[in-house]
């Protein structure tokens, strides 16, 4: 499948006072498949925004080369076929939800009404098109800024923390409306912080920290190495040692003992055993690795005495 | 050129909805309201004294607008990031900042008009009702309304490199001096004591800088009874030199804009 | 990546840049020049003309020209003279149109500034012409500051008669100028020793009052302005040719006319230093009739543009309010009485106007026929053709004129009575005074008794 966003080395730096030189994003290498819902995570600080604004060629990088849609970034015909969604309403909060549409409409020769409120129709707000953007919610600032992500109906859509501080029934019509544009055959780049949300969504995703991607892949390939948790009673410990069972954990507890063992091993043949001893099974619980788990794992293993990032703010 | 269209009429209303600018709008048209009556304190005539203010209050109110409404519209952009949207649109930089000049020239066009109408319904009244003279009159205004395109054109220039309060003071103090400076040169020119270095330079500068005094054309309108031969013709020149200035410093602010990390 | 700046970019910033650097050269500044700029193309002394104060930019210069001027209108009323050059030179300079201001502040600076005896002070007369100079350039179509200037020559100044000639002809080019103040064209000729040309200026103006006369002959101005006229002409063509002034043009001897021979009037004088600064001016003068002032001067030996009996009056541009204050200047009028004059001239009560700082004087005597009256022209004519002075005749330092001039010399310690001075009463004269109490010229019967009010 082609790419629908490819960077090779991509790096963005800039001169801080105090460190020099400082490589906001470093050598980046990202792949991202067209039709698919691509997750870009980090924490605060880690390079996101930056690589969006570069992709976006808002800013330019200081080396790399990087690829949207087949064509060097900064194209501006790309630029037809894009969309960006930013992570607060950039827009002018005077404007009235069908004007803010009409105007981005006028950026790209659109000037069908029609179009305008079937978009506001999809997002659920043809109710509040006349109310300015100031006196919208931010659910409802965040759905108009998809609604004008739609406008010029876009192969790709760049979407910075679309969910971020939003309600839970928000955070399911965003999802959901997310989950239709890949139906739709567009392909969704989100970069958030909501991990929980792009578990639910996303195929692949990539793990950027300190401005390097530590991490990339699909997810099911990403997360696995789940674990089970398996509390027996009535055995002896020497038993379960006599099992051998990799990389399990023992442990006491009141009731008995937990066995915590990969996924991987056979589960049945660990059941079967204890039974066999006249053990009680007490309850087998399977603890699916988490992106969470992942991220955490990845942020935080970093070299000792590694200095912190110095970038513009909403790096 | 409809980006550029769409963006200057977005920049219109923007500009429209900004109180400060209307509290300056309506504290120089309040000015231009009482003139007549500050006429009585001096011993001149009264049309003079009239005329001088009126046209000095249009110019002064028009040059403050100018200013505060351009410094503040691309750093403002760029703080309130209303511009990763847009140019995450396919705008090319150059139409942005080109929409937005030419969207702040329109707004400072339309706060010039409405204090024109006042100037000119106050002579109208003032002279009994008699049209005469008036089109004479709306000469300075329209002149000001083209050093004032020029004005903005400088502080649209610097804002795209310095921030807003250091623009404040540079694009002003550059209205200052482009001002001032012909009438300096002048001085200079005809006296016999400077040194041919110092004409030198000072004839290079006068080329050089934006000569916003080019457009101070209210003495004779002020004192009539002057002959001026062709007025148009200057009034035309002015207004030709100020368009190539202000293609000059949009042209700079492109290149500038262009490279600029927002 | 960032793109290199496109080339037709660069080419429309070129072209722009150039474009209006040529209209800005080429064009625009020097038409702004001539009929836009607000004129201060001078600097005042010290520093960059004052137009570069802000609120000459913002067009409310005439309205605070205006209250200013008022103002100053108080302090005349005081006598706070000192107080009103500087809201002169601001006033005009923010209203360079008002000519109001001008004529009343030339009038101010030539006439106001006084020592305790009612002499002026001269050393402003240079700035007073300045500032007439320059509301004329400020306001050309106008007559009145080209009046004003003329008449600062013809009657302040009383030399130099072809300047009031040049400034009362500018003035007349004016269309709005007054016909009453025409005439003084005519009378600028004759002391300009232009006689033709003042008559040919009464016969224009005699023609024009005629044809107003008959046009309108209800309004008495008319009618009386052609009388005047008419009377002025047949006095001047009747003195013309009774002081012989026909036929000496035409080459004939002047025999049987008045102004020949040329009467010699004898000048001597004695200067004694009373007290300090206090001189006693006495002399001779053969003219008899009333009416005679004999110029006297006393300044400093380097005075700065000095000229024999007085100073290039028209030597400043510059509207400076700060004349040489470290040079003395003083110039007064010797009434001649009984062939004879004495007079005690006061300095000591103004050492601001005098300040006597250098070290040299000069007192100098002149009289110029021009100037005399008329029954003294009589005899004298038009140009002193009847004039003559055996010692002290000068036909050198007024071109082409005969007039009287000498010098004297004192010095510092003699005008302040100081050193060696203290005790001796300086006393200077000229080679042919005779010391004498009675009448010089020893006939008593010709003595005209007159109440003076002067000593």
């Amino acid at each position: 499948m082609a790419a629908a966003i490819e960077t090779k080395k991509l790096t963005k730096s800039y001169k801080s006072r105090i460190h020099g030189r400082v490589n906001v994003v470093e050598n980046l290498d990202l792949h991202v498949e067209e039709g698919e819902i691509f997750g870009f995570l980090g924490p605060n600080g880690a390079g996101k925004t930056t690589t969006i604004k570069m992709l976006l060629s808002i800013i330019y990088p200081t080396s790399g080369e990087g690829y949207v849609l087949g064509k060097e970034i900064g194209d501006m015909d790309v630029h037809k076929i894009i969309s960006y969604v930013p992570e607060r309403p950039y827009y002018y909060e005077y404007m009235t939800g069908l004007e803010l549409l009409r105007f981005y409409g006028s950026l790209f020769g659109i000037t069908d009404q029609a179009k305008f409120e079937s978009l506001l129709t999809k997002v659920n707000l043809h109710r509040d098109m006349s109310k300015t953007i100031s006196q919208y919610s931010k659910g409802m600032q965040q759905r108009i800024g998809l609604a004008q992500s739609l406008l010029n109906d876009p192969k790709l859509l760049f979407l910075d923390e679309p969910t971020g501080g939003l309600d839970p029934i928000a955070h399911r019509e965003i999802r959901d409306l997310i989950l239709s544009f890949r139906d739709e055959g567009r392909t969704v780049f989100i970069s958030s912080h909501e991990l929980s949300e792009v578990e639910l969504i996303c195929d692949r995703v990539a793990i950027i920290n300190r401005g390097r991607i530590e991490q990339q892949g699909k997810l099911t390939e990403l997360l696995r190495g789940g674990r089970v948790e398996i509390t027996v009673r009535g055995v002896q410990p020497e038993l379960l040692h006599g099992m051998k069972l990799r990389d399990t954990n023992v442990r006491n507890l009141p009731v008995g003992y937990l066995l915590d063992m990969p996924e991987e091993e056979d589960i049945n043949a660990v059941v079967d055993g204890v039974r066999a001893h006249r053990g009680e099974i007490v309850s087998i619980v399977p603890r699916k690795k988490r992106l969470e788990d992942l991220f955490v794992e990845t942020v935080t293993s970093q070299p000792a005495g590694s200095a912190p990032l110095e970038g513009p703010i909403g790096v | 050129m409809r980006s550029i269209i769409s963006i200057a009429t977005t920049t219109v209303g923007e500009a429209i909805r900004r109180k400060v600018l209307l509290i300056i709008l309506l504290v120089g048209i309040l000015f231009l309201v009482v003139a007549p009556g500050l006429g009585v304190l001096s011993a001149r005539s009264e049309t003079t004294v009239l005329r001088g203010m009126m046209l000095g209050i249009i110019q002064l109110t028009s040059a403050v607008i100018a200013i505060v409404l351009t410094v503040y519209m691309i750093p403002n952009e760029i703080e309130r990031r209303t511009i990763y949207t847009i140019l995450s649109k396919p705008v090319q930089r150059w139409q942005f900042l080109l929409g937005k000049y030419l969207g702040a020239v329109l707004a400072l066009g339309l706060m010039m008009l409405l204090m024109t109408a006042v100037l000119v319904f106050t002579f109208w009244l003032q002279q009994d009702r008699q049209v005469s003279g008036i089109a004479d009159l709306i000469a300075a205004p329209l002149m000001y309304f083209v050093q004032m395109s020029l004005l903005a054109a400088v502080a649209i220039f610097f804002s795209t490199f310095v921030a807003p309060l250091v623009n404040f003071f540079l694009t002003g103090g550059m209205y200052l001096l482009g001002s001032l400076f012909n009438p300096f040169f002048q001085t200079l020119q005809e006296s016999q004591g400077t040194p041919p270095v110092a004409k030198l330079f000072a004839q290079f500068v006068n080329t050089i800088l934006p000569n916003f005094a080019n457009y101070n054309i209210q003495n004779p309108i002020i004192n009539p009874g002057q002959q001026i031969q062709n007025p148009q013709a200057y009034y035309m020149q002015a207004t030709i030199y100020g368009v190539f200035y202000i293609g000059t410093l949009l042209v700079l602010g492109i290149l500038i804009f262009d490279r600029r990390e927002v | 990546m960032i793109r290199k700046p496109s080339t037709l970019l660069l080419a429309i910033g070129a072209i722009c840049f150039l474009g209006q650097a040529a209209l800005q050269r080429g064009v625009i500044f020097d038409k702004w020049k001539k009929d836009y700029s607000p004129g201060r193309g001078q600097m005042v002394a010290g520093g960059l003309s004052p137009d570069q104060m802000l609120f000459a930019l913002t067009g409310f210069r005439e309205m605070v020209a205006g209250i200013l001027w008022v103002r100053a209108d108080s302090f005349f009323d005081t006598g706070n003279y000192d107080a009103i050059l500087p809201i002169i030179r601001l006033v005009t300079i923010l209203d360079p149109k008002q000519i109001d201001v001008y004529a009343t502040g030339m009038w101010h600076i030539g006439y106001n500034f006084t020592d305790e005896e009612q002499r002026s002070d001269r050393r402003y007369i240079p700035s007073a012409l300045a500032l007439g100079k320059e509301g004329a350039r400020q306001n050309p179509n106008t007559y009145e500051m080209f009046f004003e200037t003329g008449w600062m020559w013809y009657h302040k100044i009383d030399d130099d008669y072809g300047q009031a000639v040049k400034w009362f002809n500018e003035a007349q080019k004016r269309e709005d100028m007054l016909v009453a103040r025409k005439n003084l064209l005519s009378n600028a000729y004759e002391r300009n020793g232009q006689v033709p040309e003042g008559i040919e200026t009464l016969y224009t103006l005699y023609e024009s009052a005629a044809e107003t006369a008959e046009a309108d002959k209800q309004a008495f101005g008319n009618k009386q302005n052609k009388e005047t006229l008419e009377n002025k002409l047949d006095t001047a063509i009747v003195r013309m040719i009774q002081r012989g002034f026909i036929a000496e043009k035409e080459g004939r001897p002047l025999v049987g006319y008045d102004v020949y021979p040329p009467f010699d009037v004898n000048f001597s004088a004695k200067v004694t230093v009373i007290d300090p600064r206090v001189l006693k001016v006495e002399g001779s003068y053969g003219v008899l009739p009333v009416g005679t002032r004999i110029r006297i001067v006393l300044k400093d030996v380097d005075f700065p543009n000095s000229v024999p009996a007085g100073m290039e009056w028209d030597s400043s541009n510059d509207v400076n309010l700060d004349p040489p204050k470290k040079s003395t200047f003083m110039q007064d009028q010797l009434f001649i009485r009984n062939r004879k004059f004495n007079r005690k001239i006061d300095m000591s009560k103004d050492p601001t106007m005098y300040p006597f700082t250098g070290q040299d004087y000069l007192v100098e005597f002149y009289y110029n026929p021009r100037s005399a009256p008329p029954h003294i022209q009589d005899k004298f004519g038009f140009n002193g053709e009847g004039f003559t002075d055996k010692n002290f005749l000068n036909t050198e330092v007024r071109e082409g004129q005969r007039v009287l001039y000498t010098t004297l010399k004192l010095t510092r310690d003699q005008i302040l009575r100081r050193g060696e001075w203290k005790d001796k009463v300086p006393v200077v004269k000229t080679s042919n005074f005779v010391e004498t109490g009675r009448n010089y010229f020893g006939d008593d019967s010709l003595t005209i008794d007159l109440p003076s009010l002067r000593n």
